[in-house]
């Protein structure tokens, strides 16, 4: 990837577009905004493909039915509804906050305090590409825990790249009015991705995922049209080839076809999602992330409100030596699919690099700290708890196969795959550890996706002690440092209970005295 | 904190290297305060209509329907059984463990059963305070109360304060908390 020399188009227009801002911007009667025209082109065909399935089901199943007319209304009530949408939301920004009002028969007004905005992220994706717009998503800290497009978001979808651009300046560097800035303020690069991290693409298997769905969709699909895909002529022809081959040679042709497979899309997808991926830092004290092959993020992370950050080391990654950096900050979208991700500070990179990053964000480096490891009690735990679920798993599958429903192998893996649930029980209490290093509080969990959490002591809102009864026979407890970011909670595993306490008093200084004893 | 040397499995080892060495071994000691007395008829009410309705449905199919599933007559059974354990168990129990405490810097909250959970939340840190009656709970003269912090860790809940006494310190944690500059989070 050459990340320097290719802006995607949006921003190339934003860095050459003069920022003039209007004198009355951010005052009491700020000019109203609207939607980029363009959208006007679109929306309507988006909405009307996204309709698609219900219009083609009611003109072909229900040629000359009444309900026919129900399908061809949907589909002109969501074309409308998308244009009104565009033609009728306008927004400004005011002294205070930032007032956006829509809809035409169902009006919809919205104000969001300036002081609450945490994040601007701005997204194009290929829709917007076309015309090089871009949706603007207006994060506050709170922490939604509804889905979609939630009460703390307002979402600008969509204006040109040069508004998305100034909205994000205007909207994040209030404190410095500097808004007759001739180009994009200088920013110093922290990180940027290297063609050589590619060899950890495949290790992330993010293929795996999309083999996965597609199967799943291939298999509902036939079985939706009640057609049998094993029974289809090229399959017979291709499974009629195998027929004298051994067993062993199908599966083990079959699980390198898969490996192969898996590997390549994930090598794809991390093209798709991190190429141009630059980390930079501006002036103002916000952290700016970009990248993207089609659909292009910029996220932008007001450093003050970054709570922390988390090292995610799963497995297949760790064992080659990467991993992935995740910021902890308020107001960033921790939702699924193409939103996943939205605090990602560095796409999967050598463990070294990664460090060398925190270090940069966090003005230090808490997770080269030694941790504190826990007690052996917790390793009992660990083990016990692995293989407990695997041996209910085998005992589970044991029964199945003893009423005939399943053959006998799966429960045979099962039974051998204990051997592997210790491993992996010991391989987790090894991981567990916990630091306090200057103002951040560092633990470390999991084996299959470890996960070393970096947490600033300053934005816990509170401490909260866990113990259950298998945990009190061993005389251990879990502190739990509940922040207004990122999972909302980061749990420090199975310490000893007055470890654990000195710890949560350390981190919240006062706070705890009051209610502890010896 | 230093770091802790291996130990072969099998070999007892103190809780801490630190804490230990200089005193005894810290514990979090519980919240001052109780909540109603008048909390345990509430929760034995409400808990004896969820077994009488549940009971009750299951007797009546059992005895009006001609072809009642099999497996009804045994949870039935099982119903009569452990509902009244259920009734005479749990409300003492929960009053013993449902505690709290409200000092000028923090709420401290005590609950649960085979889990239990200690939650402490400094009033600085305090979004909304919430005072709650079903009407049950208006019943007994009762009122829960909800404190919310930014964080999606979940709220501190007391239920089972007496009503004035939970007026009187949602008062008194919304005027702290009014007094406290920022947007805690």
């Amino acid at each position: 990837m050459r990340p320097a020399d290719a802006l995607s188009s949006a921003e190339a227009a934003s860095d050459t577009a003069t920022v003039t801002t209007p004198a009355a911007e951010g005052t009491q009667d700020a000019p109203w905004h609207r939607l980029d025209r363009r959208m006007l082109l679109i929306r309507p065909v988006l909405d009307l493909l996204r309709s698609l399935p219900v219009l083609a089901s009611a003109l072909i199943v229900g040629h000359g039915e009444p309900w026919q007319w129900i399908g061809i209304g949907f589909t002109v009530i969501a074309v409308c509804t998308g244009i009104s949408h565009v033609l009728t939301s306008r927004y400004r920004i005011t002294e205070s906050q930032v007032e956006w009002h829509t809809g035409l028969l169902l009006r919809k007004q919205r104000a969001i305090p300036r002081d609450r905005i945490r994040t601007v992220d701005v997204t194009s994706e290929p829709k917007h590409r076309l015309f090089s717009l871009a949706a603007v998503r207006i994060g506050t800290g709170r922490h939604s825990h509804g889905k979609g497009p939630g009460k703390d978001e307002l979402v600008v979808d969509a204006v040109t790249g040069a508004e998305a651009q100034r909205l994000r300046t205007l909207l994040l560097h209030r404190k410095v009015e500097s808004t007759t800035e001739e180009a994009a303020p200088p920013e110093t690069l922290i990180a940027e991705v290297d063609r050589r991290w590619l060899r950890y693409a495949p290790f992330t298997l993010s293929g795996l995922a999309v083999v996965g769905a597609t199967l799943g969709a291939v298999y509902h699909f036939a079985h939706e049209l009640h057609f049998d895909p094993v029974r289809l002529a090229p399959v017979q022809s291709i499974v009629g080839q195998f027929e004298d081959t051994p067993t062993w040679t199908i599966v083990l042709s079959g699980a390198v076809g898969l490996l192969v497979l898996v590997s390549l899309l994930s090598v794809g997808g991390y093209v798709l999602s991190f190429w141009n991926f630059r980390l930079t830092r501006e002036p103002e004290g916000t952290l700016h992330v970009r990248r993207g092959l089609i659909t292009t993020r910029s996220v932008s992370i007001e450093e003050e409100r970054l709570r922390g950050i988390e090292v995610r080391e799963p497995l297949p990654l760790r064992l080659v030596g990467g991993a992935r950096l995740v910021a902890v900050a308020g107001g960033l979208r921790e939702g699924k699919g193409a939103d996943k991700g939205g605090g990602l500070l560095l796409p999967p990179a050598p463990a070294k690099r990664v460090h060398e990053v925190v270090a940069d964000v966090l003005g230090e480096d808490p997770t080269a700290t030694p941790l504190v490891r826990h007690p052996r009690r917790a390793l009992y735990r660990r083990i016990s708890r692995a293989l407990l679920s695997v041996a209910v798993l085998a005992a589970a599958l044991y029964w199945l196969a003893w009423i005939d429903f399943l053959p006998a192998w799966p429960w045979q893996v099962a039974v051998v795959l204990l051997p592997v649930a210790v491993l992996v029980g010991w391989d987790r209490y090894r991981n567990l550890g916990h630091a306090l290093v200057g103002r951040y509080l560092v633990t470390r969990t999991g084996s299959l996706d470890r996960d070393t959490a970096v947490v600033r002591c300053d934005g816990m809102t509170g401490v909260v002690v866990e113990r259950s009864l298998f945990q009190r026979r061993a005389g251990l407890i879990t502190v739990i440092a509940p922040v207004a970011a990122g999972k909302g909670h980061y749990r420090v595993l199975d310490i000893g209970e007055s470890d654990g306490l000195a710890l949560a008093d350390a981190a919240q200084p006062g706070l705890l005295t009051p209610f502890l004893e010896r | 904190m230093s770091w802790a040397p291996d130990r072969p499995i099998g070999q007892a080892e103190p809780v801490s290297e630190q804490t230990t060495a200089s005193a005894g071994a810290l514990r979090l000691r519980p919240p001052a305060h109780r909540v109603s007395r008048r909390a345990i008829g509430y929760w034995t009410a409400t808990a004896a209509i969820f077994w009488l309705l549940l009971i009750g449905l299951q007797t009546l199919i059992v005895v009006t329907a001609d072809d009642a599933p099999s497996f009804l007559p045994v949870t039935l059974v099982i119903s009569c059984v452990f509902g009244p354990l259920h009734l005479a168990v749990m409300p003492q129990w929960r009053y013993r463990v449902h505690r709290w405490e409200v000092t000028g810097e923090a709420v401290y909250t005590q609950s649960g059963w085979l889990k239990q959970q200690w939650r402490i939340a400094p009033i600085s840190r305090i979004q909304t305070v919430d005072v709650e009656r079903d009407p049950f709970e208006q019943l007994f003269g009762l009122a829960k109360i909800t404190v919310t912090t930014a964080s999606a860790a979940g709220p501190l809940r007391i239920s089972g304060l007496a009503h004035t006494e939970a007026l009187r310190l949602a008062d008194e944690l919304t005027k702290t908390t009014q007094a406290t500059r920022g947007d805690a989070t």
